[in-house]
């Protein structure tokens, strides 16, 4: 296999966008060419599109040739839509990845886009039911935050985790956001504010939830041979996992504080990358909710199952601990524009890897990892390091 | 009625629930089987096994031919989560959803109650019926629940 790089990375800043489908995809043209002024989108030889539902959301499929007639791209070597709900875009990562690993192709465009906010808000909720069975979970009005809430009140009642060590990834998070110029949330916050929100599922409160976001963000990915012409600093994909097992609720592992595809996706980039847990500087995980995040640490390997909650109770997860876990912001922070977010959690890490962080920067930052799932029994987990 | 005549008025994507009859789904005599008061599953004819959900394809035996199976009507509750705020369109909140353990199937569904502040893990519930908006066409659907007794 070619080793593949990072080479470019542009971010729109994520909210309740006065912007529609067509103005996120130009925003994020013109960030991501704009950071590297070697790529014009003519030398793109391939587009990969992570999005979720803008048949739903903007009445519009057959994304990925409409993203590059927006963007001015004409794709010789591959042109693609991934839809795997909230981790399209970093499945969108692995297929440019395999393609230039492979020899296939030589530089190719990811985006991640998604317009979610409508006018009518219920509506916006009502979409979000479309990743979840309709026929067996969906038509009771499921949607995600109940499935993670399941997750909470088992880790709670095996391990005695905490509803203020919950609240403790939410406050972190926001206060990471703040630093961010593209988070949804920049006013961070407090523990109080945190555990007096209103209960959105039972225990999961509104601050411990990820918002409904609209957004967009774009990475460029070259064969080492192309990126060292496009860069003095390519951050380069070490290793990637992906491991799908159970889709419902009802076929998932039993004990839903327990996730062993993830364990074993990120076994697998360990493995790839030849790294263990200790040597991750910087992680970008999927605090989809901030029981997820804790549940990340444990299946991560960055602490022992059932230990998550005290690892953020310590520390250990911010600045001045053992891993940074997301600097950006988070899902809590940033806000979660499905397609949007792998791509935008990529983004992050090829700036702190090459020093670009600003305020948010992990000093030292060599290896990072992203951690991108959709839902409790499917995650994606990829490794990059400093050229 | 015949569906064209329903076109100005039905849009699948703005539908929460199945379309249950023959016309739209191989699986419509689990609902008919609702209808009746029965909750079953399928049974695969190859190997044996009762799943949940119901399903057309065996992935152990590779066979696709089952027959139905009526399953207890009374299981316990193995995880459960009250929603109160953010419910979709068309939903009240607040919603008590659960995962029952039926034997040893574990069945998501919403359990109609009361008083939701009520409900514990491991507690008992039993089967029952939910009436929900008639398919286009006037076939009725209904969805499983269970309830607290």
């Amino acid at each position: 296999m070619r080793r593949v790089a990072l080479v470019a990375a542009g971010v729109t800043r994520f909210g309740v966008r006065k912007a529609g489908l067509k103005d996120l995809i130009w925003e994020a043209g013109k960030a991501v060419f704009g950071s590297n002024s070697r790529v014009r989108p003519k030398d793109v030889e391939g587009l990969v599109v992570g999005t979720v539902m803008p048949e739903r959301t903007a009445n519009q499929s057959h994304i990925a040739s409409l993203a590059a007639e927006c963007l001015g791209i004409k794709p010789q070597r591959l042109s693609a839509r991934t839809e795997h709900m909230c981790a399209s875009g970093s499945v969108a990562i692995r297929y440019a990845h395999s393609f230039i690993a492979s020899g296939l192709a030589d530089l190719i465009l990811v985006l991640g886009v998604e317009k979610l906010n409508l006018p009518n808000m219920d509506e916006a909720l009502f979409n979000m039911g479309a990743g979840v069975d309709r026929d067996w979970e969906a038509c009771y009005g499921l949607t995600a935050p109940p499935c993670f809430a399941l997750a909470a009140q088992m880790h709670m009642t095996k391990y005695g985790t905490t509803e203020e060590q919950l609240a403790l990834v939410s406050v972190k998070n926001h206060n990471h956001a703040k630093k961010n110029p593209y988070a949804h949330f920049q006013k961070g916050a407090e523990i109080d504010q945190v555990l007096c929100s209103k209960i959105i599922a039972t225990p999961l409160r509104l601050y411990m939830c990820s918002p409904i976001t609209d957004g967009a963000a774009a990475i460029i990915l070259a064969s080492e041979e192309r990126a060292k012409d496009l860069t003095d600093k390519p951050v380069y994909i070490l290793g990637s996992g992906q491991v799908v097992e159970g889709f419902s609720l009802a076929s998932l592992h039993p004990d839903y504080s327990h996730w062993p595809p993830m364990k074993k996706a990120a076994g697998d980039a360990y493995a790839m990358a030849g790294v263990t847990p200790e040597k991750i500087d910087v992680a970008e995980v999927h605090d989809c909710f901030s029981i997820a995040e804790i549940i990340a640490y444990e299946e991560l390997g960055f602490c022992e199952k059932g230990e998550g909650g005290e690892f953020v109770a310590r520390g250990f997860s911010d600045y001045g601990g053992k891993v940074v876990v997301n600097p950006r912001g988070g899902l809590i922070g940033c806000g979660h524009p499905l397609g949007a977010t792998g791509v935008a959690q990529a983004a992050e890490i090829y700036w702190q890897l090459r020093g670009e962080a600003e305020e948010r920067q992990v000093q030292g930052a060599k290896i990072g990892l992203t951690h991108n799932n959709s839902g409790m029994g499917e995650h994606l987990v990829i490794i990059y390091g400093a050229g | 009625m015949a569906l064209d005549k329903m076109t100005d008025l039905y849009l699948r994507t703005s539908d929460p629930y199945p379309l249950q009859s023959a016309a739209f789904n191989g699986l419509h005599e689990f609902y008919a089987h609702l209808r009746e008061g029965r909750l079953t599953t399928t049974r695969c004819l190859g190997c044996g096994s009762v799943c949940w959900p119901p399903r057309r394809f065996c992935p152990e035996c590779l066979t696709d031919k089952f027959d139905w199976v009526d399953l207890p009507k009374e299981g316990t509750i193995h995880a459960f989560s009250i929603q109160e705020a953010g419910a979709p369109q068309g939903f009240l909140a607040p919603l008590v959803f659960a995962v029952v353990k039926v034997e040893e199937l574990r069945i998501f569904s919403l359990i109609s109650c009361s008083e939701p502040k009520k409900i514990a893990l491991g507690q008992r519930v039993r089967f029952t019926t939910l009436a929900v908006t008639n398919e286009p066409g006037g076939e009725k659907r209904m969805l499983h629940a269970f309830e607290p007794f």
